[in-house]
């Protein structure tokens, strides 16, 4: 077996990055892998839910279908949380990854699986999902690069649902030249994905940005390590001849109760489907009341996390509730897409860390309080909620651990983000944890 | 009496709403796809012609058209919904506020929406316990829902309301033929102050039973001093009476939130945009107010042929209309099948014109007619008993049409359709419809 | 949140909770919805859309077309007769 095979069986049984992997490599292709909530014809796709064992789905999403076109083994589906339902990918069903740094640390989530896979092989293009920031934040404890486009750059047909109006797929990879090559491939519009058919064509080249724009009000409650690295790394920039600017941004306040009553309000109807019938996990006693069949099969099926966000997400938009929670949530991410394009005025780009802190130990997870988890996201949250493309790019190594920082761009320009990370990567050495399989 | 309808058509498109399965019939669960089964990783797109076809009925309807609408998810859980949630529209229906005329008289139309049909259920095992065989087939079928006012004051009048309403959407947009027998309604209606819901009753003759009874089991209620409890109640269809539907064991909160897969549409040019036919009994109404003829004339004529009627337009252009009217009504009518494909329009305007200014007798200009449909006077005359017997032999083969008689008096086009048919244009309708309307009322 | 509240959205979500599970959910959601009453304070419009970049007037044609073979699919559903079963309805 090639050293590549290797180490994808690697990372499957000492990271438990993939659910399922190929027998085999193919001759003459490139390797890739999907986040397990991308369809693939030949796999299970789990999504991170019991409720959707036994699902083989007979199409394939299209970005698969795409980077097959081109030449792409599909070589294995990557662990994830539960629908995405989490940022360090301990809300699975089918095993949590461990960090590729550290054993005892978190892949971050929820495209925990996706992280670790893109670390542990080199060459690997892993394709990840995003919807409040899952690309973002295992790229950042994984020590990659990872690209959430614009949301509708990429379609989203065989992708299953978390939240429609957030969820984006993305790359993860070692470099931002693989995944500037692999971006084309998967982006364009998709019939089978209506939101896909609103986008520009991407232009020919991307421009580099020359003017970053840091909100103050993102640099509260940063690890220190984080806040320093985060600095240095900005003084890196300015050294390439990139020009930082701090401002303002005090709407980013409301970003991360917005995206979730948003996220778990859509998710919740989304979630509706899983009862037992039709796909995935079949209930066979059929005589029961359907009232009770459905809700044994959810009660049964899904996980703690799931529970609480489906029980957020309906209370949300109940009668009596819905224009305090849910109809403001979607005027709140208005004002936010005009709170960025403010800024887009004058900078080409807006950047932060990406991570709060470094990958978490899994005791020091265990004991988070919910809201301390979501609480996590807070700076991934905002490009997400308002669809703008961001990318995490590792600027530092703490006690050996990376450090992320995120660029956000106006929507569509990912491009200029890719010329942002290529020019980083010029500047500032990555670095991959030794491996022997 | 005040009754108000909610009422489901389909919509004459060949593929289902949100995606491309086709909408003919077939065998259990053969038209279906991911899409309209809610697999996970699906996502719908919404049908142009479906949209159009929404929007036409709205504008007809003479509704307040918004100029953005969007779609919506409305969660509850049932074994024949996919998804669990039905994609219907909420906050922003195609349509508000507009109104059709029933008789002269203004109903209004409170809302125009389309959404998706769930599937079919067939029960299957020992009574009391029968589980569901689910049919996905009509799953995603494209329904126009819409709502009136509660402006109606008969059972016979909410009838006659679906009646012609279907007539013009039929003509408008294509609707098929069965929707008087497949009309899904949900009907309020309330003889004094609290207002009760019939849920459900599938077809026209149902619900004016439906109504029938709930009229007069509220009237009873009312007269003994009791009161009327604002509840839903569904229609049994073998017992012909309404009942309490047991609510439902969890009240559901639909939880209506936008539906993100669709995007939004800015319907105002595309709905400013169509071209609108004018429908049979618009038309019917613009004869009468135009050439002075009588509505009962112009309603016979609309409904018989379209073209017909184009032609009695064309023929006012040349003689008083009333001429026209005897023309179309009688000879022409009776042969209009044959005629339609073998005359020149401008032969036939010449018989008639000549007929009219008496330049040819009437028996020479009906000669002429008549031979331009190839058909001899001869065999035209003998007709007369023929007449009378196609009557009476569908009649006695056919007893539930006197049946129906006896409650509608409409029951009878049944018969009319049958012998024009069956006697391919050698009766002019109005012979048709005075001898079928004879024979009716003699057996009654 | 109270008992009854957190009852009633477990019911409409279908979802069987213990006392213990009732409990906790009730005190998450609440820890939650208190902090994000912040949004209160926004100061946001009454206009909203249901997707952050405009998408608009995406139609498809009316063709019709089945790209799978439905029998597939309902081997895959378990289909007995063709029909999908399901539970009772009363």
């Amino acid at each position: 077996m090639s050293a590549v095979y290797d180490l994808i069986r690697y990372a499957q049984l000492r990271h438990r990055a993939f659910t399922e992997v190929v027998d085999r490599l193919d001759d003459g292709k490139f390797h890739f892998s999907a986040k397990d909530n991308l369809c693939a014809d030949g796999f299970q796709a789990r999504a991170g839910s019991a409720v959707l064992d036994g699902y083989r789905p007979p199409f394939d999403a299209t970005p698969i279908q795409k980077m097959k076109e081109v030449g792409g083994q599909l070589v294995g589906k990557t662990t994830m949380d539960e629908f995405g339902f989490g940022t360090f990918s301990t809300n699975s069903a089918h095993g949590v990854p461990l960090n590729p740094f550290d054993l005892e640390r978190s892949c971050g989530g929820s495209s925990g699986g996706a992280g670790a896979a893109a670390c542990l092989i080199p060459g690997h293009i892993a394709l990840g999902v995003s919807t409040g920031g899952s690309i973002s934040g295992p790229a950042s404890f994984c020590g990659v690069v990872g690209l959430t486009p614009t949301y509708g750059r990429v379609s989203r047909h065989g992708l299953i649902d978390y939240g429609n109006s957030l969820d984006k797929v993305g790359l993860l990879a070692r470099s931002a030249s693989l995944i500037a090559k692999h971006f084309r491939t998967i982006a364009g519009p998709d019939p089978k994905d209506p939101t896909s058919c609103a986008q520009p064509a991407l232009p020919e080249k991307g421009k580099m940005p020359r003017s970053l724009a840091v909100p103050k009000e993102a640099l509260q409650n940063l690890d220190p390590a984080v806040r320093s690295s985060f600095h240095d790394a900005l003084a890196r920039f300015k050294d390439i001849g990139v020009e930082v600017r701090e401002v303002s941004m005090p709407s980013l306040r409301f970003a991360l109760p917005a995206y979730y009553i948003l996220a778990t309000s859509e998710a919740s109807t989304n979630l509706a489907r899983y009862c037992g019938m039709r796909f995935g996990r079949r209930e066979e006693e059929l005589n029961q009341h359907f009232n009770d069949f459905f809700t044994g099969v959810r009660s049964e099926s899904f996980g703690d996390e799931a529970k609480r966000r489906i029980l957020l997400g309906t209370f949300c938009r109940m009668v009596g509730f819905r224009s305090r929670y849910y109809l403001k949530s979607l005027a709140v991410r208005q004002l936010l897409i005009e709170d960025y394009r403010t800024i887009f005025r004058d900078h080409d780009a807006v950047v932060t860390p990406t991570m709060p802190f470094v990958a978490p130990r899994f005791e020091d997870i265990s004991r988070m309080k919910p809201l301390e988890m979501y609480g996590a996201d807070v700076l991934t949250v905002p490009p997400n909620l308002t669809g703008m493309p961001h990318v995490s790019l590792p600027c530092a190594y703490v006690q050996g651990l990376p450090v992320g920082m995120q660029l956000v761009a106006d929507h569509w320009k990912e491009l200029d983000l890719l010329e942002a990370a290529l020019a980083w990567e010029k500047a500032f050495e990555y670095r991959f944890p030794e491996v022997s399989p | 009496m005040k009754i108000g309808l909610e009422m489901h058509f389909q919509l004459p498109t060949r593929s289902k709403l949100f995606c491309s399965c086709p909408t003919t019939s077939a065998e259990p669960n053969h038209n279906i796809c991911p899409v309209c089964l809610g697999y996970p990783g699906s996502r719908p797109s919404l049908n142009r012609k479906a949209l159009e076809a929404g929007l036409s009925i709205a504008r007809f309807l003479d509704c307040t058209i918004e100029e953005r609408v969007w779609f919506s998810r409305k969660t509850y859980f049932y074994p024949d919904l996919p998804k669990n949630f039905q994609i219907t529209q909420y906050e922003s229906p195609l349509g508000t506020n507009g109104h059709f005329d029933l008789n002269g008289r203004r109903i209004g139309i409170w809302r125009v929406h389309l959404e998706e049909d769930p599937g079919r259920i067939k029960r299957v095992g020992r009574s009391g316990e029968e589980i569901a065989f689910v049919d996905y087939n009509r799953s995603g079928i494209p329904l126009v829902e819409i709502v009136t006012a509660p402006d109606l004051t008969s059972p016979e009048e909410a009838r006659a309301f679906i009646d012609q309403l279907v007539i013009e959407l039929r003509s408008l947009c294509g609707l098929e033929a069965q929707d008087e027998q497949t009309v899904r309604v949900d009907a309020n209606i309330s003889v004094g102050e609290e207002r009760v819901e019939v849920k459900n009753v599938q077809g026209l003759r149902n619900l004016e039973k439906a109504l029938k009874f709930e009229a007069i089991r509220q009237t009873k209620l009312l007269a003994a001093g009791k009161k009327v409890i604002r509840e839903t109640r569904r229609f049994d269809e073998e017992r012909k009476v309404t009942s309490s539907a047991r609510e439902k064991e969890t009240e559901e909160d639909y939880g209506y939130i936008g539906e993100p897969d669709l995007g939004e549409f800015r319907i105002g040019d595309m709905a400013r945009n169509l071209d609108l036919k004018e429908t049979p009994l618009a038309r019917a109404r613009r004869l009468v107010s135009s050439f002075g003829i009588g509505e009962a004339t112009a309603k016979q004529l609309v409904l018989t042929s379209v073209t017909l009627t184009d032609l009695f337009e064309e023929l006012c252009g040349h003689v008083p209309p009333e001429k026209a009217v005897s023309w179309t009504t009688g000879p022409i009518s009776g042969n209009w099948a044959v005629l339609q494909d073998r005359a020149r329009w401008s032969d036939i305007i010449q018989i008639v014109k000549d007929d009219a200014e008496g330049q040819i007798t009437d028996n020479e200009a009906k000669r002429r007619i008549l031979s331009l449909a190839g058909v001899q006077q001869e065999a035209a005359a003998e007709g007369g008993d023929d007449l009378a017997k196609l009557i009476s032999d569908y009649v006695d083969a056919h007893p539930e049409v006197l049946a129906d008689y006896r409650k509608n008096p409409k029951a009878a086009n049944t018969v009319i359709g049958h012998v024009m048919k069956e006697s391919k244009g050698r009766y002019s309708s109005k012979e048709v419809v005075e001898e079928v309307k004879k024979e009716m009322e003699k057996r009654v | 949140m109270d008992r009854e509240t957190i009852a009633r959205v477990a019911k409409v979500a279908r979802l069987n909770l213990t006392e213990d599970e009732m409990e906790r959910y009730a005190k998450d959601l609440d820890d939650i919805l208190n902090s994000f009453s912040v949004l209160d304070e926004a100061p946001a419009g009454e206009s909203y859309s249901f997707n952050p970049i405009p998408v608009v007037d995406v139609l498809r044609e009316d063709e019709p077309a089945q790209d799978l073979d439905p029998q597939v699919l309902r081997n895959q559903m378990g289909a007995y007769e063709d029909y999908v079963r399901g539970p009772r309805l009363s």
